[in-house]
């Protein structure tokens, strides 16, 4: 995997608060936004409009995902919504390299984390596996460079599976989240069964992809 | 991704393109650049919002603009990177009409 990331941040040295340009501190605007103030400076400066615009977006994410989670359930677990909380900030650390979507020349592209998360999840669709390593290669033969992508995923399978049916029904499933989820042009799958679990352990593991 | 911007109209220019970016279907938002949102970026003039990059290296000539998204897990991802490419270029062209075609690069950095 290719280590790319984007240029250092290089946040102000100003403490833990920050000075706007308007002379207001910075938590003291988020403050006053969360109080619901009612204050003109706060409707009608660029500057702390800017500021709060932000901690609005985040919010807004945040409310989208605890809607899908459904968190109107009486024992309400905030795991899985904090867990999709930190997939994207662990995926915006260590993306990966970009990796083509749809037409080669189409100059679009998805992370390389991000599609092979997809791609795992797909396998573990399939009762039983458990999807390991997943790289994703560049298609199109030696050297070569057509726009499409060779997916090489590990797997852990039920001890009692028939190795041969089972590596193409996930072959399948990983296909077809490559084509109908992400739009990504797959030149091969490779599957690779890495260890046999017992079927009773299988059917206990819940998605491994981390 | 947070760009400093040779001058302010770069800057607005930039944060009405993220604007239209996040209203494409599909988009749950822009890179959130979490860290910079964390230690807040604004105090510093000239910055994009986090997901926007333009550039133009010709000077005059057309805009180099680079867009990285979270996009929702239900979309296409593909049809949903193309939904903002589209966009970005119409709102470039409405604004300029004259001008070159924008080279608008998407990436998607999450699903959620």
């Amino acid at each position: 995997m290719t280590d790319r990331t984007d240029p250092p941040n290089t946040p102000s040295a100003q403490g833990d608060d920050e000075l706007l340009p308007c002379g207001r501190l910075l938590s003291r605007t988020w403050d006053d936004w969360e109080q619901q103030t009612d204050d003109p400076h706060l409707r009608s400066c660029p500057h702390c409009r800017q500021a709060v615009h932000g901690l609005d977006d985040l919010e807004s994410v945040v409310r989208g995902l605890q809607q899908e989670t459904d968190t109107t359930a009486a024992a309400y677990d905030t795991e899985p919504l904090t867990r999709r909380i930190m997939d994207v900030v662990r995926l915006e650390l260590r993306p990966g390299r970009p990796l083509p979507l749809g037409e080669p020349a189409e100059d679009l592209w998805i992370m390389e984390a991000v599609a092979a998360r997809a791609l795992r999840a797909a396998a573990e669709t399939v009762p039983g596996v458990r999807a390991g390593s997943c790289r994703l290669l560049d298609g199109g033969g030696d050297g070569g460079d057509d726009g499409t992508v060779e997916v090489r995923l590990d797997i852990h399978a039920p001890a009692d599976a028939p190795l041969p049916e089972l590596a193409a029904r996930v072959r399948e499933q990983v296909w077809e989240a490559a084509d109908r989820e992400l739009g990504m042009v797959i030149a091969a799958v490779d599957i690779r069964v890495t260890d046999l679990v017992p079927t009773s352990m299988a059917d206990d593991q819940e998605g491994g992809s981390a | 991704m947070t760009a400093p911007y040779e001058t302010p109209a770069h800057a607005t220019l930039a944060a009405e393109v993220a604007r239209v970016v996040e209203s494409v279907s599909g988009v749950a938002f822009l890179r959130p650049g979490l860290t910079d949102r964390l230690r807040s970026v604004v105090s510093r003039p000239g910055v994009a919002p986090a997901g926007v990059r333009m550039t133009r290296p010709d000077g005059d000539g057309p805009w180099q603009v680079e867009i990285h998204v979270v996009v929702l897990r239900r979309a296409r991802t593909v049809d949903v990177a193309r939904g903002v490419r589209d966009t970005v270029e119409r709102h470039l062209d409405t604004l300029a009409p004259a001008r070159s075609a924008p080279q608008v690069t998407v990436k998607v950095t999450g699903l959620v």
